[in-house]
């Protein structure tokens, strides 16, 4: 009796907790469509912010900027931390202390801390010598530190979930050390690869506060543009591009849901 | 086959191939996270000490000067500022974090009594709001929290705030926010402990306490430590040093030490003040992270508390 | 360096695999004879003075010289942690002996890597590749050797057919039980037609039943192949049961190696005793001639070697009931009784000493517990051995 009463209370609590975490996102989608430019009352429903999304070339180059941060970033911290999962799974019997030390540092620094660091450190490089001019180059740097902590534990809690004696089978029956990587370790851990590289887009896209230190004039991402547009006021333009970014979302979220399915069956 | 070798030839040589092996897979990424970002911090640390020069960026002579403008000491004597800045940033880690287990706790365990079918779309449920970009999450709250909107005028209607205020900007606004942008950060460790649940030591423990409250202090909340620790760590951090949501949301009146930080290297105001300021941060940082291995640890989940 | 493998290329050895299994399981036939005799020269094996240590101060292998011959069924025995696993690691190449030579079919390979060996092994946990079908696994080491597609499938066809795989060759690995697994890893190294197949405990995460019936299997694929096998197992009857020979390890040290027979009633010493299951253990006191001096009593042994210890084998043991004066005659007390249906095993006291023995059930008379019988053991059956 009693349990049923706590199963039905917290029924309700999940979701009044699902309407919490989704009206802000309703309301950016739903203020999208609004015929008005009121940020409070709705009052018809008018694709027009859409349409000026199309000639504002300035959101265009915001998410050109985005996509090729997020995509090159990720390609290199994927290489790169490959490298250290496959390492430190490897020699997980030695004293790697530091290392683990080396690869927690990104994730447990507070982000504005990481960004304000890469920014004084590229600016005084920048004044010393000339390189690393703030852009997107600075970004991608930026970028692939944080990124290459969650590969490479990605990559490395694969290692450790297979059977060591595999590695041994491979070498058994004939295979060289480059076959052994081509023909064993990379179709093994290839989902692995796979869901390491969707948290690094993720990551990277999801970022603000290290672009924005990071970043230079000319290479603002979407939300460096949306950051910039709140700021000036809030224009219901923002609405249409944020809802594009949330449709985005959603698309990712659909997928991912589909996979785990596959991968049950 | 007589074989006439020195023992430890073959032994060496294995352990100089080992020791190359480790060397090419760790050195790239190692290298690249000293450059990159332990070689940044330190120099950010030492601008702490060095005096503010003429376009806020840090000159010698050393100094302590950036640490008594971070108590408050100024040309004009001391104002209680940036004190207030430091104790709100404190008191909107606490109340949030502690927000946020209350939320998450009973969520979390709602989850985890559904059935396995329905549990990872449950979860993604859950996730997929914090994979947008936090600052359009927090522009969605603005849109919510703005004078005019249902919610502020409700509010003004039961009297909680007064009239054409809007909810926003405000330091409820930022909790709020807050609580939104870590809820998952919790449920997920949770969840895991949840689902880890020993139900057999809870239905021992229903059988030797006679009330539920008991069975659950008893059986149930030890073993979803370890998730709750984790949960903390992974809320309470970000949180103290959160440089978006304080600023959107909170107005003057509401600004943490991120933004306090922040503002001095976005204006080219005061790079060793905000050094400092972030050293602090840093100082809270591992404190944080200290302590809650401290307490995993002698709680017995100690490594589970690591991330 | 892989001759054994060129020598074949023009006779594939997988053309009397099948030949045989359709022919004439069991008999080797007649044009095989000269092919045979090359392989068995390729595949002995040869170890000398093979050392190796982990970290500071395990040592695994303290000098260990062995001479395995070709076509033998050759198990190393021992407790955990006696170096029988680490030899056949050194074996396969999957470790590096700090010192010593070891040589197959003669030639050298101490250094050769693991991928460079005609050798394979059937691994304990079986190592299936999870990302691979069964069919993929079967051609692995086809593939990476470069044979072309037809031919790596003709031999994985061969094989099957060999083992008698049946369907389980188009399945995923993951539906597999214990036992398709076992079957698919023998067939995963059988495939490459290697100079010599080591097997590390293949069998122990299988259960009883299963067990022994693929104990049969393995020896019948053994025999007809005429494949140098080396076995790992920590189990002396399964040792018994297979091996053509069989090597005691302890401590990094061969103890003995000799046929099951030998090594089961002529133990080298105490420890190889022991560990075969020998628990009637006595040190003697006094010798004179043949007639030995023991804390049970006195016995005649026919040849009774140097040895200061007394072996009495308890299925040599016969139980008279009553005392029974005679020579090779000790008068005990039945202190327990398992009775086993075929067979009952004894426990005997004498004096403060204790015996075991065991007694074929042929319908006679088996003694109860707290009856008094006399003890009669042959002298031909007495054996001793150092400590």
């Amino acid at each position: 009796m009693r349990k049923r009463t706590l199963k039905r209370g917290l029924t309700g609590f999940w979701w009044f907790t699902l309407a919490f975490l989704y009206l802000p996102l309703a309301v950016v989608v739903l203020f999208s469509f609004n015929a008005s430019n009121s940020a409070a009352t709705f009052t018809g429903i008018s694709l027009r912010w859409y349409g000026r999304l199309m000639g504002n070339e300035e959101i265009l180059s915001a998410f050109a900027n985005s996509m090729i941060l997020a995509i090159t970033s990720s390609v290199i911290a994927l290489g790169i931390g490959c490298l250290i999962g496959y390492g430190m799974y490897r020699h997980r019997h030695r004293k790697l202390g530091w290392l683990i030390v080396l690869i927690y540092l990104p994730i447990v620094l507070p982000d504005i801390v990481f960004g304000i660091s890469e920014m004084a450190f590229f600016v005084q490089i920048h004044r010393l010598t000339g390189l690393l001019q703030p852009g997107l180059v600075t970004m991608i740097i930026a970028h692939v530190t944080f990124q290459i902590p969650f590969v490479a534990l990605i990559v490395y809690s694969r290692f450790v979930g297979l059977d060591p004696t595999l590695f041994e089978a491979a070498k058994d029956l004939y295979a060289s050390p480059t076959k052994r990587v081509v023909h064993f370790m990379l179709p093994t851990i290839k989902p692995a690869l796979i869901s390491a590289f969707f948290l690094s887009f993720t990551l990277s896209v999801d970022d603000f506060v290290i672009s924005f230190f990071t970043a230079g004039p000319e290479s603002a991402t979407l939300p460096i543009y949306i950051w910039g547009a709140i700021k000036k006021g809030v224009s219901p333009e923002i609405n249409a591009i944020a809802t594009l970014m949330i449709g985005a979302v959603a698309i990712a979220a659909i997928i991912s849901l589909v996979f785990s399915r596959r991968r049950q069956a | 086959m007589a074989y006439t070798g020195v023992m430890p030839s073959a032994r060496s040589r294995g352990m100089v191939r080992e020791a190359r092996h480790l060397l090419f897979t760790v050195a790239p990424g190692a290298t690249w996270i000293v450059i990159f970002l332990v070689l940044p911090s330190a120099y950010l640390m030492s601008v702490a000490f060095m005096t503010n020069g003429s376009y806020g960026l840090p000159e010698l002579p050393l100094s302590l000067e950036s640490f008594r403008r971070l108590a408050g000491f100024g040309f004009l004597g001391w104002s209680p500022g940036n004190l207030y800045t430091l104790l709100r940033s404190l008191w909107q880690t606490l109340v949030s974090t502690g927000l946020v287990v209350i939320v998450a706790y009973p969520i979390a365990y709602y989850i985890s009594t559904c059935r396995a079918k329905w549990r990872p779309i449950m979860l993604l449920l859950v996730v997929v709001p914090s994979w947008t970009n936090q600052v359009i999450r927090t522009f969605g709250w603005m849109n919510l929290l703005a004078p005019g909107t249902p919610l502020s005028e409700l509010a003004e209607a039961l009297g909680l705030i007064s009239a054409n205020m809007g909810l926003y900007p405000s330091n409820f606004a930022v909790t709020l926010g807050l609580v939104y942008n870590f809820l998952p950060f919790m449920v997920l460790p949770l969840y895991a402990a949840f689902e880890k649940l020993d139900t057999a030591q809870v239905e021992a423990a229903q059988d030797l306490f006679a009330s539920p409250i008991r069975a659950f202090w008893h059986a149930v909340f030890p073993q979803t430590l370890p998730g709750l620790l984790a949960g903390i760590v992974l809320v309470a951090i970000p949180a103290f040093g959160m440089y978006v949501i304080p600023e959107l949301l909170g107005g003057g009146k509401g600004m943490m030490l991120g933004n306090l930080v922040a503002n001095q290297f976005a204006g080219g105001a005061n790079w060793p003040l905000g050094a400092a300021g972030a050293i602090l941060m840093l100082i809270a940082t591992f404190i944080g992270l200290y302590a809650m291995r401290r307490i995993g640890r002698r709680l017995g989940g100690g490594e589970e508390v690591v991330i | 360096m892989n001759r054994a493998i060129e020598n074949r290329e023009g006779t594939p050895m997988s053309d009397t695999i099948t030949a045989e299994a359709i022919e004439s399981p069991g008999t080797r036939p007649a044009g095989e004879a000269t092919q045979g005799e090359a392989a068995r020269e390729a595949s002995s094996i040869e170890m000398r003075g093979l050392h190796k240590r982990f970290g500071r101060d395990t040592v695994a292998l303290d000098g260990v010289d062995l001479t395995i011959e070709a076509g033998e069924f050759f198990t190393l025995l021992g407790p955990s942690g006696c170096g029988k696993t680490t030899l056949l690691r050194i074996l396969a190449g999957l470790e590096e002996a700090d010192d010593g030579r070891l040589a197959i079919g003669g030639k050298d390979i101490t250094e050769v890597p693991p991928h460079k060996r005609s050798v394979n092994t059937v691994f304990q946990s079986y190592a299936l590749f999870p990302h691979l079908s069964v069919r993929e696994n079967l051609a692995f080491g086809l593939k990476m050797r470069g044979l072309p597609p037809e031919e790596r499938e003709a031999r994985v066809a061969k094989i099957a057919e060999f083992i008698k795989l049946g369907d389980l060759v188009d399945r995923r690995v993951d539906q597999l039980s214990g036992g398709q697994r076992q079957r698919i890893a023998l067939a995963r190294a059988l495939v490459n037609e290697p100079d010599v197949l080591l097997l590390d405990e293949p069998l122990s995460a299988l259960d009883a039943g299963l067990r022994s019936q693929l104990q049969v299997e393995l020896l019948r694929v053994q025999k007809r192949l005429g494949m140098t096998f080396v076995f790992v197992t920590h189990d002396q009857q399964e040792a018994m049961v297979m091996s053509d020979r069989i090597a005691v390890l302890n401590g990094g040290v061969i103890q003995q190696v000799g046929p099951p027979r030998e090594v089961y009633e002529r133990p080298a010493n105490a420890f190889v005793a022991r560990f075969m299951g020998h628990d009637n253990l006595y040190p003697v006191t006094a010798r004179q001639g043949a007639r030995l001096s023991t804390p049970i009593g006195e016995l005649t042994a026919e040849n009774p070697g140097e040895g200061g210890l007394l072996l009495i084998r308890p299925e040599t043991l016969d139980l008279l009931p009553g005392e029974v004066a005679g020579d090779n005659h000790l008068p005990a007390v039945v202190s327990e009784r398992l009775y086993r249906g075929s067979h009952a095993e004894y426990r005997l006291e004498i004096g403060t000493s204790t015996l075991q023995a065991t007694l074929n059930n042929r319908g006679r008379h088996l003694p109860e517990v707290g009856h008094r019988v006399t003890v009669s053991v042959a002298p031909e059956d007495l054996v001793t051995l150092s400590e």
